[in-house]
């Protein structure tokens, strides 16, 4: 209101004297300069252009440059508009709401599962005793498999999946061999198509419609056991390590061939002729099965353990994401309230100058 | 001496390691006396959908499901 009382004072001062020649120019000037300094001047509030100070009558008299600048103003434009720095506070202010709930959504999520992946290590880790890890077995079919999120906002994870990926992919690749990509997940997906598209064997996604649970996994494991031929599957995920912590990880399990070969060739798996076998099976037939059932449980910890760690990261992003708005907001509030101030300074020495001019 | 004899027969249906036993899961979940049971087949929901890719071009997708499509 102080606003708008100013401004018809000044228009009335400014209409019912013929305005001095001295302060004319003054005006224009400043308007001249306003133009150059100000970007968002052209919008202007609905206030101002009821009281137009330089109406199309004066028009005629300013040089022709300046014509044209009048021409393209909404009519009556004398002062900067503040409305684009209100509007884009608002938005602003209507991001930083979002990301402030898509961090406390993130968080509560993360409770739960975080809890179920740290049960299920106690899947992975009896098989990883008996048989090991071996990241460095040379073989010719290689299956990349690449864990990653369907969704986005949730910082780097997918990207250092799919880098490890590339990286296997490199390490693994020569004449003679052959390495696909399996791709769970929408992000990896489509980080993959960029580049390495040919490679990609199968994808999958819609995963985490429901909350994770091993029939799933094993099901899906299932199908790719079913439609792949591997030497070795190496699985590719993050880690949960902490909230802020993800660690690239990768699982390696071998086809029963490619374990009884190794075996031969003694090392922690040759350990594995020290185990006596009951029933009738033989070695080649509890290898298979062991391997697929290593194949699921690894693939059910690895699904977990990578979407603990989108969540973890999705709530770091989102935290931070508020502060930055947060810090935007300030400054954007500093930038309107400064702008605001200078028009009521303006305003207050046209109104002083005016009377001057009068009594003087 | 059952499980002896069972080993070969899944095996040459086709069935993989992890299909029997999520077939064996299943059946004990089922032995589950009420108030668990239904708890415990809900929490084994399985959704996703699978693309084969040939040549760099994703195939149709098929949906693995057992809850119908809405």
């Amino acid at each position: 209101m102080y606003f708008l009382q100013i401004l018809t004072l000044a228009v009335s001062v400014t209409l019912h004297t013929s305005t001095p020649p001295h302060l004319q120019r003054f005006r224009r000037m400043q308007s001249a300069q306003q133009r150059c300094l100000r970007p968002w001047r052209l919008v202007v509030s609905n206030v101002v252009s009821n009281f137009s100070v330089c109406s199309s009558r004066d028009l005629g008299r300013l040089p022709h440059h300046e014509q044209i600048f009048r021409e393209l103003d909404p009519k009556g434009a004398r002062f900067i508009s503040t409305q684009v720095v209100r509007n884009r506070m608002k938005s602003v202010k209507n991001i930083q709401k979002i990301t402030k709930a898509m961090k406390m959504v993130a968080a509560s999520k993360l409770r739960a599962v975080q809890q179920r992946t740290e049960n299920s290590r106690g899947l992975w880790q009896p098989f990883t005793a008996l048989l090991g890890d071996n990241p460095s077995t040379d073989v010719k079919k290689n299956v990349i498999v690449t864990i990653s999120s369907d969704k986005g906002l949730c910082g780097g994870i997918n990207s250092t999946s799919v880098k490890m990926s590339k990286a296997l992919y490199k390490l693994n690749a020569g004449p003679e061999k052959e390495v696909k990509y399996v791709v769970l997940g929408e992000k990896a997906k489509a980080q993959f198509v960029r580049d390495s598209k040919k490679a990609i064997e199968i994808s999958i996604t819609e995963l985490q419609k429901y909350p994770l649970n091993y029939t799933q996994v094993s099901v899906l494991a299932d199908d790719i056991l079913k439609n792949v031929e591997y030497d070795a599957l190496r699985i590719v995920f993050n880690k949960f390590q902490s909230v802020v912590q993800f660690i690239p990880t990768v699982a390696t399990i071998l086809s029963p061939e490619v374990v009884e070969r190794e075996a031969e060739a003694g090392g922690k798996l040759g350990d594995l002729d020290s185990y006596e076998i009951e029933g009738g099976e033989t070695k080649g037939e509890i290898l298979q099965n062991l391997a697929e059932f290593q194949f699921s449980c690894t693939m059910f910890n690895g699904v977990l353990e990578n979407a603990c760690s989108e969540l973890g990261a999705r709530m770091s992003a989102m935290d931070s994401s508020s502060r930055n708005a947060g810090d935007m907001l300030d400054r954007l509030t500093l930038t309107y309230n400064r702008t605001r101030q200078a028009s009521i300074t303006t305003e207050l020495i046209e109104i002083i100058s005016g009377a001057s001019a009068l009594t003087g | 001496m059952a499980s002896n004899a069972a080993v070969p027969f899944w095996r040459s249906a086709g069935m993989t390691y992890i299909t029997y036993s999520n077939i064996c899961a299943n059946l004990v979940r089922n032995c589950l006396k009420e108030p668990y049971k239904s708890e415990a087949l809900a929490r084994e929901k399985v959704h996703f959908s699978v693309a084969k890719w040939l040549d760099g071009k994703p195939q149709k997708p098929t949906v693995r499901s057992d809850t119908p499509e809405e």
